[in-house]
């Protein structure tokens, strides 16, 4: 037996004006789950603790709850000392208690025809990991989209999928899926990353909807603009000045000794609308001694596309920047756009090495800067913390340089296509995203991906850098002071 | 009537797991259905949870008479015949119809049901969904359900049954605020599952609390063979607070093998011929009397193995598993699970005919709070198809009940208000009474039984029946009636296990000596109702 505290949410709508935290101190036999901790809770302290439970074995889906801010089932967390325990973010009936059948109400059901054919091996295998769902909505508590839009949700989307590849369904899912909100979904994987069953649903799910949708003709014209242009341009926006590939000679020598050589993928952001940070970038690498090889004929990396659903294109942009590193011998390819970084790690089958700028100077560790007086907020790009699993390095680096105020991680509602598809649910995230920033009273926006930066620039006033501008300013002030010394 | 809401249909189903959402699903083809749920309908009963598979003879090798004479030997030949040959012969076409509804089954490459081989049965005839199989079918059926007009009540509790004289005519329910509900209906199907969370050590779910068997009990209806509890063999017995966590057959089904501490297939001593795959009642007594004897693990258990198999098909075929060993810190795949007996599945209930007729008029009963379908043990995979098999053969039945005008007598209602009333004035907290019963019941009417132990359970069942339980508050009211049902159905099991003098099936009475084996077996079912028990006798042909 071990004696722990545990914080609990407590609210009854009927006698409570507002919802308040308890702590108690419970005993647990070894390897306790969060549900054993309540069970004590209930039947030796409080007996009119409210939470939901049946199977106790992570099948049934009743007892979802978050646990020190992340969503769980209760009956397969080990029990922690000094856990804080609250209801998911979904309307509370009591305590721990949400409710849940509206949502569950939303997830379509088949309708079956006359004849009934079975699906094939294949197609079982395929709707297998998508029934595998059971339905604690987790998901649905920490999406951002239908908090600000229309959207049936992760789950709905999920099992939709699963009708239209089922043969026996006669619904129009595709279409149905369209009207329920399918191009709400900013890609930022919050559903995926609590789900318990693991069930990839922007991944496996939405963006093979959206793929489903585009041989309906159901691609957004705003997305069907871009798909035109990556065609066209090998870019998934237009140039606005000179870019990047423009500036820049194929290698870049560092200052001092040589610590390593990478090659580099810029994207389309960083090469057309944003050069001068990558530029920045540039800077930052040679100062700590990485040799950059910078392939002229890189194009978009299709994630634009994947994520629409538009995938006709992709593999012939596939090949083409996997030769254009391949052709050089380059073992390790650097992306510092999050979204491009991405699509490299999970949409490609690389023969090489992919890093995140962000991992590449934290291994490589930095000259450090010169201290800015400033304070600053980070940012999580969600194709980098949840994309890629990044999040400690970023923050390594910032704090070098600035004073780090931390935010809650939430999307900027930039991804998925929905900053060019539906730009009111953008502009309406992106409110969210501003009234953190306000909070943390930073005096700067400090993140690292382009299509973050360029989103949230939009819909702040504070100044928005990207954490190698961040860091070359520290480095230039280091200069000046060092100058200054010496005059 | 005074001001209680008052739902009114004509079909009034009373659980919503496998068995009770195909009875409404039937049902409503007749007429108004409405259907109660303790949990979210299909979160709550033990079908969500059955991992291994269902039974059904779909290959032209295979025959229903094989399935029926396996069912029989698995049920030491306590089975009522009749009902056992419904389940055989029924169990093709309700798989067919989930497979019209859309469940996802595994299937071969030739798009046929795939079937795996299960305990006890002399062809492979358990078909799956990887190892969520009732989860799979849950789904499905709550799909189906869906298309339908039923009323689902969800997170209402059935406290007691209503009478119209003799016949059952609705129920009184608590809604989760503690508000009373009043049913009427002309028909009212049972199908509340089982009730193995009167033991210490359980695998069912919260809602297995056995409150069918005694809301069927108080209103009259006949129970039998209520002293048979199947112990599955392989419960996890590590954390200690989620000890019995099923471990399905579908481990062995695959070519688990069981060990003891000395790395011994010891299933070679008590059954070479079928060894991990022989009856659960077997293998559990087997498993038991290893761990007994002093050949277990630190933690009270046996190994199950399946480290030998290819991981891709621990993968693909046990994933749930898989996972969920993953989250207690032991990878299947490179390492042994640890598994110990564990309180399953209640083979007795109420007493039922081929359309889930009760002995009381306007009851009727399916699934597993019902008895008879499976023996004195149950066959796994028997219990999914018999979900299906009497949830539909109930539903049609009490669709094609009569219609009538319903006068209830208000005093029931007066009485539960009383029975409420109490519980506010009570004193002891029914959880406590709830975890003293279940070691009462584990220690003395477990895997092995005698009849001084079994007096000895049933005067703690009595003790504990006296004490005034208490309800914190509205929400808490729930709790006290379900303690009340369990120790209703504790007590049924344990005085069912006096009445069979013989050891049989699942029950074993270590201070019998007996000179027959089942199939000669002079006893039938017991049978316990609010007017008469004892036990029937007899040999069966």
């Amino acid at each position: 037996m071990k004696e722990m505290t545990v914080k609990v949410f407590r609210f009854d709508p009927e006698t409570d004006e507002k919802p308040h935290f308890q702590t108690y101190l419970v005993r647990v036999n070894d390897g306790a789950r969060v549900l054993h901790a309540l069970h004590c809770i209930k039947e030796e302290h409080d007996p009119s603790l409210s939470y939901r439970y049946c199977c106790a074995s992570g099948q049934c889906g009743s007892c979802a709850v978050k646990v020190n801010g992340e969503p769980v089932l209760a009956c397969m967390e080990e029990a922690t000392d000094g856990m804080v325990i609250e209801p998911l973010d979904l309307p509370i009936k009591r305590d721990l208690v949400v409710d849940m059948e509206p949502y569950l109400d939303q997830i379509a059901t088949l309708v079956p025809a006359e004849e009934c054919p079975l699906p094939t091996q294949d197609v079982v295998e395929q709707i297998k990991p998508l029934r595998s769902c059971i339905e604690c909505l987790a998901c649905v508590s920490v999406c951002p989209a239908l908090k600000v839009i229309d959207f049936s949700g992760p789950t709905a989307m999920r099992e939709s999928l699963r009708l239209a590849l089922d043969p026996r369904d006669t619904g129009d899912r595709v279409a149905e899926a369209v009207e329920d909100g399918l191009f709400t979904c900013t890609s930022c994987q919050a559903c995926w990353k609590v789900c318990p069953k693991d069930i990839q649903i922007p991944g496996k799910a939405i963006e093979r909807l959206r793929a489903l949708a585009n041989e309906k003709g159901l691609t957004l014209p705003r997305h069907q603009t871009v798909e035109k242009l990556v065609r066209e341009t090998g870019r998934s926006v237009d140039r606005t000045q000179e870019t990047f590939l423009e500036q820049v000679t194929e290698v870049l020598e560092p200052y001092g000794e040589v610590k390593g050589t990478i090659g580099f993928f810029v994207g389309c952001m960083y090469n057309n609308r944003l050069p001068r940070t990558a530029l920045d970038a540039m800077e930052v690498l040679r100062r700590n001694g990485i040799r950059v090889i910078i392939p002229r004929e890189q194009v978009c990396c299709g994630s634009p596309l994947i994520r629409t659903g538009q995938i006709d294109y992709v593999n012939t942009l596939k090949r083409r920047n996997i030769d254009a590193f391949v052709f050089r011998g380059i073992d390790t390819v650097m992306t510092m756009c999050a979204g491009c970084g991405s699509t490299l790690k999970n949409d490609y089958d690389c023969p090489f090495r992919v890093m995140d700028i962000n991992e590449v100077l934290t291994k490589v560790g930095i000259e450090p800067p010169a201290r800015l007086e400033l304070k600053a907020t980070y940012h999580d790009p969600c194709h980098l913390m949840r994309g890629q699993g990044i999040r400690t390095q970023p923050r390594e680096l910032v704090s070098q340089v600035v004073d780090l105020v931390e935010m809650p991680a939430i999307c900027c509602g930039s991804g998925g296509g929905v900053r060019s598809g539906v730009p009111e649910e953008a502009a309406a995230l992106a409110e969210d995203r501003r009234i953190e920033i306000e909070k943390t009273g930073a005096d700067i926006v400090i993140s690292s991906c382009p299509f973050c930066e360029y989103h949230i620039m939009e819909h702040t006033d504070k100044p928005v850098k990207n954490i190698t501008t961040v860091l070359l300013e520290g480095y230039r002030e280091k200069d000046r002071r060092k100058k200054e010394k010496e005059c | 009537m005074r001001s209680f809401e008052v739902i009114d249909s004509h079909v009034l189903v009373i659980g919503s797991g496998g068995a009770g959402v195909r009875a409404a699903i039937e049902a409503s083809f007749s007429g108004d259905t409405v259907m109660v749920s303790k949990t979210i309908a299909g979160k709550g009963g033990c079908t969500t949870m059955a991992e291994g598979g269902y039974n059904a003879v779909l290959r032209e090798t295979d025959s229903c008479e094989d399935h029926f004479l396996d069912t029989l030997k698995g049920g030491a030949y306590l089975n009522d015949r009749e009902l056992a040959r419904i389940l055989v012969d029924d169990a093709p076409g309700r798989i067919a119809d989930l497979l019209c509804w859309g469940a996802v089954f595994d299937v071969t490459g030739d798009c046929e049901v795939a079937q795996r081989p299960f305990g006890g049965q002399r062809f492979p005839r358990t078909c799956y969904a990887g190892d969520r199989t009732g989860h799979e079918m849950m789904m499905t059926l709550l799909d189906r359900l869906a298309s339908t007009d039923v009323e689902v009540f969800n997170e209402i509790a059935i406290i007691d049954l209503l009478k119209d004289g003799d016949s059952v005519a609705g129920a009184v329910g608590l809604d989760e605020k503690g508000d009373i509900v009043i049913f009427r209906s002309d028909a009212t199907v049972l199908a509340t599952g089982g009730g193995t969370r009167i033991y210490d050590i359980s695998t069912n779910s919260s809602s297995g609390t056995g409150d069918g068997f005694a809301l069927g009990y108080r209103a009259g209806a006949e129970l039998i063979d209520m002293e048979q509890v199947q112990f599955h063999p392989t419960g996890a017995v590590y954390p200690y607070d989620a000890r019995g966590r099923l471990v399905t057959e579908a481990v062995r089904g695959e070519g688990g093998l069981l060990k003891n501490i000395g790395g011994e297939r010891f299933m070679e001593r008590y059954d070479p011929e079928r060894m991990e795959l022989s009856t659960r009642d077997v293998v559990a007594r087997s498993i038991a009397t290893e761990i007994l004897e002093g050949r277990g693990t630190k933690n009270g258990g046996v190994y199950l193995d399946v480290t030998h198999l290819p991981r891709h098909q621990v993968e693909t075929r046990l994933p749930v598993m898989l996972e969920q060993f993953l989250k207690f810190g032991v990878d299947i795949r490179d390492e042994p699970m640890e598994v110990a007996p564990t309180a399953h599945h209640i083979m007795g209930g109420i007493r039922i005919r081929s359309g889930g007729e009760t002995s009381v008029p306007g009851l009727y009963a399916c699934g597993e709070v019902t008895g008879g379908v499976h023996g004195a043990n149950r066959l796994g995979g028997n219990a999914l198809a018999d979900t299906q098999v009497f949830g539909r053969r109930a539903g049609e039945s009490a669709g094609k009940a009569r219609r009538r005008s319903i006068s209830l007598d208000e005093g029931q209602i007066d009485l539960q208000e009383r029975r409420l009333a109490a519980f506010y004035a009570g004193e002891v907290n029914p959880a406590t009474v709830a975890r003293s019963l279940q070691t009462a019941m584990w220690e003395g009417a477990g895997i092995f039984r005698t009849g001084s132990e079994l007096e000895k359970t049933l005067e703690m069942i009595n003790h504990l029946s006296t004490l005034n339980l208490k309800a914190a508050n509205r929400c808490n009211l729930i709790e006290c009636c379900t303690v009340q049902n369990m120790l209703t159905t504790a007590s049924l099991v344990v005085r069912g296990a006096i009445l069979r003098k013989e050891s049989r099936g699942a029950h074993v009475r270590k201070d019998v000596t007996q000179a027959w084996d089942a199939s000669n077996s002079p006893y039938r079912h017991t049978f316990l109702s609010l007017c008469d028990e004892g036990i029937e006798t007899g040999v069966w042909e």
